[in-house]
């Protein structure tokens, strides 16, 4: 490995490659942070940019859309209480209370210091262990994939707020409009109706525009327009972070970094889940758990590192094996092998350097994204001073035309705009929106795993207790359930001395 | 005196910007949309073949699109275009003969809608399987077709074309009974999926492959063609047609609207021609795609659907059950 770090340090750090990397850093941070425009989406708009390019600043601007869209997800999930992107959606939950209560830069800048630390995390994993991780990942099968989203769904318990059955029938819902689209296992249609464009199923990034930002219009719709004035403590906001926040923030940064990374290496899983669990994690950690869903600290630091953690992580095996670790990587595939790269362990001794090149750049984009983020968190943060009347037409806006550059169709426009209902109709009924955003991320997975397993065991359940990872993950399954049955109990004890 | 500067400079600007577009040739961007994955095979094609575009024609720009849907986005692409649209669309065997025989509701379109251009490249499919089976030829294969209980075999989703090649293939040996597919969301993961031992077998493109066969994870047993591959890392591995059984290459052919001016559509192809020529273009297709460049006629069109039609009318029970 040393004897390509000087020569790759050599290619890397070009006028050309820097100002890529700021170009797409700034794209990535601008992008994200539009509800509906995804970073997938991004990295598809601008690849054929890159192909005229050589690997190194190809990739480079990618990588900048990349890990910038990680954090750029955040910063409309602090600000408008929507998530940029799915992934962002665990920040919302904590970031918006915080800037609700005047603190808006602040929770930008913890979302920003939380994702450039997992970024680098991830990429010096890469750097220092990938070939070996890599070797862990490709172990891992079907069954133990199963295991990973049935650990996943517990997850439920720890955003359903106060009743748990109401999570559980929200989860529910989103698990079933999973279903919607060509069968997994068979390519049959299910719940299409003979509308063609459902056969894909519908897309995560237009429902969350309904679920989560169209909901709050309708919301601040049925609000006199005197309850719509601005908050004068946003205005005066300085952004402090303490002393104390940012030691709270140490633990949950570090261990959702090391999520991040853990779910990252998995093909297939993606941030949405790894900030999922993170924030989770974090919260059955936490001593300040009644924070959480509040504006906690550690919330949006847990989130947000673990996003960022997954973007190095997810190179581990594109790098080493060849094989994608998300949908956007995938498509930086194409930057590779356009360029006559075909990733792979044998390429670390035949392109050694530009290997190297890429894994050393990666932490420079990570660098490049917390100054740049250092300057947009000013002005992002002067959102929130933007009257709503003249703020909520322009989300609207943004939504629809986001819904609509998803897939270039109306369709998912009027997609949304069902969803919208759906989740005010929901709302009205106090049922949790959030467990419906992790029925849907996590759905397919779980079914098309669970019954990938039972056709490979020929039906035996045995399969998810056939190595010791799936033994692991049941280990962490039985943990999960019995911290919240353990803290339901005690809830339960609590309000019945408050009645006494 | 600054509202006649500005004037002036505005008038400039419109003449200039008027004398740019005289005497230049009319220049046609045509879009190209893949209805696969942006990181799949077809798809990187199509884009290099975008970025030559402008080096061998004046007249013509291609701009590639990769919009992933399949059925669904070739349906959207046929309502939405009409005749001499500066529109194309790829479409593949899966479409053609696959998904026009097992889900026919899918498809709102037929063959008769669209013109073809070109075929860009075919693809050779390989069959791997683990490597701690020890089946390095056909002959192995047979032996252990003879002998097994059950053969399940990885494959990218569950009725392409890679499922219906090992239909074909374990069904003319006469051993479709046993066979098991494993369908998997990617070509990618199931090429895995055979390395960790999830599955025998595994049927892919020699480039998805590749990586886990140079680490030692699977053996390659043989080829979906005719003869041996001939070039590249599997070069000397035996083509299933050698030995009477049923195959097919994938091939996506690049299709313009039906009704299309044929002068039109020939300059298209001969644009096309020139770029795959290109001996960047070639040597990228073969190299590092492990492709082959390969332009096709009408008839060899109809030819190549007509015969994965064979293939899956015969073997559609194994496979769709």
């Amino acid at each position: 490995m040393l004897q390509h770090i000087l020569p790759a340090s050599g290619l890397l750090f070009t006028l050309e490659n820097i100002l890529w990397i700021n170009i797409g850093v700034f794209i990535g941070s601008v992008f994200a942070a539009i509800p509906g425009l995804s970073v997938i989406l991004c990295v598809i708009l601008f690849l054929p940019v890159t192909y005229s390019m050589t690997a190194i600043p190809g990739m480079m601007f990618l990588l900048g859309i990349y890990c910038a869209g990680g954090y750029g997800g955040s910063v409309s999930a602090i600000l408008i209480n929507t998530p940029g992107t799915p992934h962002a959606a665990a920040t919302m939950l904590d970031g918006h209370p915080l800037s609700e209560q005047g603190r808006t830069k602040a929770a930008l800048k913890i979302a920003l210091y939380a994702s450039t630390f997992g970024g680098i995390f991830s990429a010096l994993t890469l750097l220092f262990l990938g070939p070996q991780v890599a070797k862990v990942a490709a172990q891992l099968g079907t069954a133990e994939y199963f295991m990973v989203c049935v650990f996943g769904l517990t997850i439920i318990a720890g955003v359903s707020g106060k009743s748990m059955i109401k999570g559980l029938i929200s989860a529910c819902l989103g698990l079933l409009i999973s279903c919607i689209g060509a069968d997994p296992m068979t390519s049959y249609d299910r719940f299409t109706f003979g509308v063609t464009r459902l056969y894909l199923g519908l897309d995560l990034a237009v429902c969350l525009i309904g679920l989560f930002a169209l909901v709050e219009i309708m919301a601040k719709a049925e609000k006199k327009p005197g309850r719509l004035d601005l908050n004068a403590e946003k205005i005066k906001d300085d952004g402090v972070i303490t002393k104390d926040e940012y030691k709270r923030m140490i633990r949950p940064t570090i261990v959702s970094s090391i999520i991040g990374v853990m779910v990252g290496i998995i093909p297939g899983t993606g941030a949405s889940e790894a900030s999922w669990f993170s924030y989770n994690t974090a919260k059955n950690m936490s001593k300040r758990k009644e924070e959480f869903g509040h504006g906690s600290v550690e919330g949006i630091a847990a989130a947000e590192s673990a996003n960022n953690a997954v973007t190095g992580a997810t190179l581990i095996p594109l790098l080493t094996l060849g094989i994608p670790g998300d949908g956007t990587v995938a498509i930086m595939l194409s930057a590779l092998m356009i360029n006559g790269l075909n990733p792979g362990l044998s390429l670390f001794t035949t392109q050694g350097d530009i290997m190297y090149a890429i894994m050393l750049g990666l932490i420079l984009v990570n660098l490049f994204m917390l100054l740049q983020g250092k300057f947009l968190t000013s002005l992002f943060a002067k959102v929130v001073s933007i009257p709503q009347e003249i703020l909520t037409p322009i989300i609207v806006i943004f939504c629809f035309a986001g819904a609509y550059s998803v897939n270039e169709n109306y369709f998912d426009v009027g997609v949304a705009l069902i969803f919208g209902i759906l989740a005010w109709v929901l709302r009205k009924l106090e049922l949790p929106p959030v467990p419906i955003l992790l029925g849907l991320v996590l759905g397919s997975m779980t079914e098309t795993n669970f019954r990938r397993a039972l056709l490979i065991s020929n039906g035996s359940p045995k399969i998810f207790f056939s190595s010791v990872y799936c033994i692991i993950f049941l280990i962490l399954i039985a943990a999960a359930v019995g911290t919240i049955v353990r803290g339901k109990v005690l809830e339960r004890k609590a309000a019945a001395k408050k009645e006494d | 005196m600054k509202k006649r500067v500005l004037s002036l400079s505005l008038a400039l600007v419109l003449l200039t910007a008027t004398l740019a577009g005289c005497g230049g040739k009319k220049n046609a961007t045509w879009k190209v949309t893949c209805p696969w994955a942006p990181s799949g095979v077809a798809a990187m094609v199509s884009q290099q073949a975008a970025t030559k575009s402008t080096s061998y024609s004046d007249t013509i720009t291609l701009v590639a699109e990769a919009q992933k849907g399949d059925a669904a986005t070739v349906n959207t692409w046929v309502a939405d275009t009409k005749a001499n649209d500066t529109e194309l669309v790829f479409v593949g065997e899966g479409l053609l003969s696959i998904t026009s025989i097992l889900d026919p509701a899918k498809l709102q379109f037929g063959y008769e809608d669209f013109v073809f251009v070109e075929n860009l490249y075919s693809s050779i499919f390989v069959l791997s399987a683990d490597a701690s089976l020890g089946i390095n030829s056909i002959a192995d294969l047979e032996a252990y077709a003879q002998s097994a209980g059950e053969i399940s075999v990885a494959v990218n989703g569950a009725t392409g074309s890679e499922a219906f090649l090992a239909a074909s293939l374990f069904g003319a040996m006469g051993a479709g009974s046993q066979l098991k597919l494993t369908p998997y969301q990617s070509a990618a993961e199931a090429a895995q999926a055979v390395a960790r031992g999830e599955t025998q077998f595994a049927v892919s493109h020699q480039s998805q492959i590749l990586e886990t066969w140079q680490q030692g994870g699977v053996t390659v047993v043989c080829a979906f063609d005719e003869k041996a591959i001939e070039n590249g890392p599997f070069a000397g591995v035996e083509g299933v047609g050698s030995k009477g059984y049923p195959y097919f290459r994938n091939r996506c052919f690049v299709m313009a609207r039906a009704g299309t001016d044929e002068k039109k559509v020939a300059e298209l192809k001969e644009l096309y021609g020139k770029i795959l020529a290109d001996k960047e273009v070639a040597d990228w297709l073969h190299d590092t795609m492990l492709l082959e460049v390969d332009t096709m006629s009408v008839a060899d069109v109809e030819a190549h659907i007509d015969n994965v039609k064979d293939i899956v009318n015969q073997y559609k029970d194994i496979v769709a059950g």
